[in-house]
C-alpha cells in the first residue's frame, strides 16, 4: 500500500482499476509453485510430495501432479527444493473446470536405470 | 459400436449447445446485477476477511455490480468457504434450496476445494460433496483481487485463464 499513499492520497481516489487495468499490488500476494521441468528429478519430486502440507503435490505415472485448488501457496516446497521451484507469479486462477486446476509436470526419467 | 459412439458424441454435442446457451441466458439474465451470499462451512475465517474486503473502497465491487445479500432467498450467487462440516450439509443444501433459480455456487479457498482437510468423520473435505459447483477459487486465503476474478469467471465476464497454465517454468 505505500505506493496507494502516494498516488491514490494525491488524486483522491483508492479503488483499483482491475480488471480494467492491472494491479500492481497484485505482484506483492503469495502465489502457487512453478517447476522446472528440466530440473525435476525423481528424488526431488518425492522430496516436493513429502514437504507439501496440503496434498497439492503427488506423485502418479511417472509425473508430479499438482493440484492448484488443493495449494495454500504457503512456500515449503520453494524452501525444500529452491533448484526445481519458482513462484508462477499468477494469481487469477478461478475456472469454472476443477480439472483444469490439476497440472501434470513430467519428472526427468532416473539415470540410475 | 461406432454408432453408439457417434450418438454418444451427438448427445454430448447437443449438452455443450444447450450450456452454452444456458450460459448466455444466466448472463442475460444477471447483467450487472449479482447478489451474493456467503456461506461459511467451518473455515477458519481468512477467507470471510478476504471476502469482506470486497466491500472495501480499494476494491470496492459495487462498481462491478456485485453485491452482497443477507438473505438466501434474494441471492443469485452462493460463496462457500470451509471444507463442508457434516454438522452444516443440512444448512448448506437447505440454503442452496432456498435460493431462487438461477443461481450459481462458487467454492472458495483451499479448504473448499479439497486441499485442507481430507474426508472424515467430521467434515467432507471439499464442498462439491454436497452442493453443485459452478466456479473454483483457488488460495489460501485467495486474495480480494483474485475472489473478483472468480465472481468475473461465474458471470462470463473474464474468461478462465489457468486451463492455459501449465505451471512449469521451462525454457525460460
Amino acid at each position: 500500500m505505500p505506493q496507494w499513499f502516494l498516488t491514490g492520497l494525491r488524486r483522491g481516489v483508492v479503488t483499483t482499476h482491475y480488471p480494467a487495468r492491472r494491479e500492481p499490488a497484485a505482484d506483492d500476494l503469495p502465489t502457487p509453485p512453478a517447476f522446472r521441468p528440466e530440473q525435476l528429478s525423481q528424488d526431488r519430486a518425492l522430496r516436493l510430495a513429502e514437504v507439501c502440507p496440503s496434498a497439492a503435490l503427488a506423485i502418479a505415472d511417472g509425473d508430479l501432479v499438482f493440484d492448484v485448488g488443493k495449494c495454500t501457496a504457503c512456500g515449503r516446497c520453494r524452501q525444500a527444493v529452491p533448484e526445481a521451484v519458482t513462484a508462477s507469479g499468477g494469481f487469477e486462477l478461478a475456472t469454472g473446470r476443477r480439472q483444469d486446476l490439476v497440472k501434470r509436470i513430467p519428472i526427468l526419467a532416473s539415470t540410475a536405470r | 459400436m461406432t454408432a453408439s459412439d457417434a450418438t454418444q458424441a451427438g448427445a454430448a454435442d447437443e449438452i455443450a449447445a444447450s450450456a452454452t446457451a444456458l450460459n448466455r441466458r444466466v448472463a442475460a439474465l444477471f447483467g450487472r446485477s449479482l447478489h451474493i451470499r456467503t456461506l461459511d462451512t467451518g473455515s477458519c475465517a481468512a477467507c470471510e476477511q478476504e471476502i469482506r474486503l470486497l466491500a472495501a473502497p480499494h476494491y470496492d465491487l459495487q462498481r462491478l455490480g456485485f453485491f452482497f445479500t443477507p438473505a438466501p432467498r434474494h441471492a443469485d450467487l452462493l460463496l462457500v468457504t470451509g471444507p463442508m462440516l457434516r454438522a452444516f450439509a443440512l444448512a448448506a443444501r437447505k440454503t442452496y434450496q432456498a435460493m431462487p433459480e438461477p443461481k450459481l455456487v462458487v467454492a472458495t479457498g483451499a479448504c473448499a476445494l479439497g486441499g485442507v482437510y481430507q474426508p472424515d468423520a467430521f467434515s467432507y473435505g471439499s464442498v462439491d460433496q454436497v452442493l453443485p459447483v459452478d466456479v473454483w477459487i483457488p488460495g489460501c486465503p485467495p486474495s480480494p483481487l483474485a475472489l473478483l476474478h472468480g465472481l468475473m469467471v461465474a458471470v462470463d465476464r473474464l474468461a478462465a485463464g489457468v486451463g492455459s497454465m501449465s505451471f512449469s517454468a521451462g525454457g525460460e
